[in-house]
């Protein structure tokens, strides 16, 4: 994305300037709302980079594309540079375009110990695509996740903002089977969900309940 | 000396969750009385109970909220940890889930006792399900006037806020912590004694306290009922309980409450005992402890010194047990993965060297180990160890180094016969994919 030229007076590298996006900003008018909320919470702006960066993930389609950071830099005062180098260094921040249901198992050591493997390599022959690939017709992504911290019930798979757990390799593809029946963009709802989380009051004024469903 | 449920007494009543429930539990009873005393006095009555940190190090809780300056000169803050993400622990997990308002309330008696105004509870970006129902746990803490202004008619404001991680395991050391609130990039910030510590100049440079989740609920129970009371559990140096969760070969993973000190065979036994054959090692406290054999897991008891004399630690509770058909050298090179994917990358050591051991593990695990690798592997180690800016790197060599140290012969079987010594295939070997389909069928 960027790129530095060098200068040898200085010793310095000086980056170029980074072909702006150009691009209408996405922010809904209830995406400005919440965010100008979450602002209040800290005592500077630059705070609320990450809260943004949800918000921009929920409102770009589930992931932030050039013109997202941008637009978050320009919301929060910052440069482009910096809130793309907060938005790649988390990886819960797609900075590529993730398929309709981003299925994570988690590979850790109680998972693996379980039968996580197994499970991966039942998914890369059911979906045809290899760990962080994306399918053809975009339905899935499936990729690794370093252990999702509910290791009693492993083997542990992370659906946007679900946990599936207690999955094994001999009922792993009945999770596909689920989800390929389901509408839902899992990679903007866990987006959503985050950004509600992080706004007062949003208990009492619906929200929903994010209950983990075992399916399985 | 066995499971003792002080802090998850209330975890299965129905309705918990809701402020109703649990007030009519004795919810809110620590604010109560803590708005009552003098603020000292709660940070004296917290010093009484000898309650140490739960986050891992075992830290004595009530030096940090006796470390913040007494006046509201400028703001403070107190941030509650709740980044969990050592692999093998998953208590913070079921605490916000089921006792939420365990939670909010230590925060805010750990803000009456520091003058502090704000609160921050900085939750995992995975957690979503926890984090609603800390979220409702907050709204109706705010209705009932725990929190906000004038909370309890003592004068004092506090607010509570959420803030949602986006997947560090990095951002749970507290400095790392503290960036990442701030809205940067998660690297960790220079430590004392080279800069001041956190309660002198933390978050946005203001005294700031920092605590795990499991702290402040053991601190509300502390000032629900009494200091005495919780300091007459444990031993002598480490008081109270230690929730465990315990994962791997056993018959009944979960969360246990076990009063410090309890002998590790004792858990195991309380957790239905190891199945699909038996006992071959056990690491006591997440995977940046070391690995212990049976023989040695006779010897242990729950508490930070007896795990400390035994050469491993209590650490954040993630008690992960291991049948005799687990190979460590591959669970080894699978946790050298996970060190290498979370270092930050800020120092060189810890970078490089977390790459190195990898390397050097897989190469092992995957039958072209080399004479000499395990060497190679301790001196990577002791190059890292107490070199890296924070406390991952370290924890990234200490189960490799106590893992060769319990189970050389079995790095050494790999080495000599390029296979397993217990024929396990936990770990299948990673094919190099280049076409996804030739690469599956090579399968
Ligand atoms: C790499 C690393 C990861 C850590 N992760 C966590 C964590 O997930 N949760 C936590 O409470 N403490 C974690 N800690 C420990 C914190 O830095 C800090 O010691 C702790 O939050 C202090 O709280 P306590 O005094 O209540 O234990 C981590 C430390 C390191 C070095
Ligand atoms: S030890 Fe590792 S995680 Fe810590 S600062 Fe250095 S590179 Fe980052
Ligand atoms: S190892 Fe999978 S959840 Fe912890």
């Amino acid at each position: 994305m960027t790129s530095t030229s060098y200068n040898a007076l200085t010793d310095t590298f000086i980056p170029k300037p980074i072909a702006e996006p150009q691009q209408a900003d996405r922010f809904s008018d209830a995406a400005i709302a919440e965010l100008e909320e979450i602002v209040t919470h800290y005592p500077e702006r630059k705070a609320a980079c990450l809260p943004a960066l949800w918000i921009a993930q929920r409102e770009y389609g589930g992931s932030l594309t050039p013109g997202a950071i941008r637009e978050v830099a320009d919301r929060l005062g910052l440069s482009y540079t910096e809130v793309e180098g907060v938005a790649s260094f988390y990886t819960m921040y797609n900075l590529k375009p993730r398929g309709r249901h981003h299925v994570e198992v988690c590979t850790c050591l109680t998972c693996a110990l379980l039968g996580a493997y197994d499970i991966v390599h039942r998914y890369e022959h059911e979906l045809g695509v290899t760990m962080g690939g994306t399918t053809e017709d975009g339905e899935f992504t499936l990729s690794e996740a370093e252990c999702l911290n509910y290791c009693g019930g492993a083997t542990v798979i992370q659906v946007g903002d679900k946990y599936f757990t207690g999955v094994t390799p001999e009922n792993c593809l009945s999770l596909i089977e689920e989800l390929r029946k389901s509408q839902q963009f899992t990679p903007a709802l866990l987006a959503d969900s985050i950004v509600k989380i992080q706004t007062p009051g949003a208990s009492t004024s619906g929200g929903g309940s994010f209950a983990a469903q075992d399916l399985i | 000396m066995a499971i003792l449920n002080l802090l998850l007494e209330h975890r299965d009543v129905p309705g918990i969750t809701n402020i109703d429930v649990w007030e009519a539990h004795g919810g809110y009873e620590g604010l109560k009385r803590a708005a009552a005393m003098e603020r000292q006095a709660i940070v004296d009555e917290v010093k009484a109970s000898g309650l140490r940190g739960r986050g891992g190090a075992g830290f004595p809780t009530w030096i940090k909220w006796n470390g913040l300056p007494k006046n509201y000169d400028q703001p403070h803050y107190v941030l509650c940890n709740a980044d969990e993400g050592e692999p093998g622990t998953f208590k913070d997990r079921e605490m916000l889930l089921k006792l939420p308002h365990a939670i909010v309330e230590g925060i805010i008696i750990a803000g009456l006792a520091t003058y502090s105004k704000v609160g921050y509870i900085y939750i995992r970006g995975e957690y979503t399900e926890p984090a609603w129902q800390v979220r409702k746990a907050i709204d109706q803490a705010y209705q009932r006037g725990y929190l906000g202004k004038n909370i309890l008619g003592t004068g004092h404001d506090f607010d509570l806020y959420i803030h949602m991680g986006a997947g560090s395991y990095e951002c749970g050391e507290e400095s790392a912590l503290m960036s990442s609130l701030m809205g940067e990039r998660g690297n960790p910030r220079l430590k004392f004694p080279h800069a001041p510590l956190p309660t002198v100049a933390g978050v946005w440079q203001a005294p700031t306290l920092i605590n795990n989740v499991e702290t402040y609920c053991a601190a509300r129970w502390v000032l629900a009922n009494s200091a005495e009371k919780y300091a007459s559990y444990g031993t002598e140096r480490s008081k109270g309980t230690k929730i465990m969760s315990v994962s791997g070969h056993i018959a009944r993973p979960g969360n246990y409450e076990v009063e410090m000190g309890t002998p590790l065979m004792e858990l195991l036994h309380q957790a239905g005992g190891v199945i699909n054959g038996r006992l071959k090692a056990v690491i006591p406290g997440g995977s940046s402890v070391q690995i212990k054999t049976a023989e040695d897991c006779e010897k242990i008891n729950l508490d930070y010194e007896s795990c400390g004399a035994n050469g491993t630690l209590l650490g954040s509770g993630g008690f992960m047990v291991f049948n005799d058909l687990t190979d460590i050298v591959q669970l080894m090179k699978r946790t050298a993965e996970f060190y290498m994917h979370e270092s930050c990358g800020k120092c060189t050591p810890c970078r490089e060297g977390t790459r190195w051991m990898f390397k050097v593990m897989d190469r092992i695990a995957s039958g072209a180990g080399q004479q000499g690798d395990i060497e190679l592997l301790l001196s990577i180690a002791s190059q890292v160890d107490g070199r890296s800016y924070c406390g991952l790197g370290d924890a990234a060599c200490w189960p490799i180094v106590g893992a060769i140290k319990a189970f050389r012969s079995e790095f050494e079987y790999w080495i000599e016969h390029k296979c397993s010594p217990v024929g396990s295939r936990f770990f299948p070997p990673q094919v190099e994919a280049v076409n996804p389909i030739l690469a599956l069928s090579a399968r």
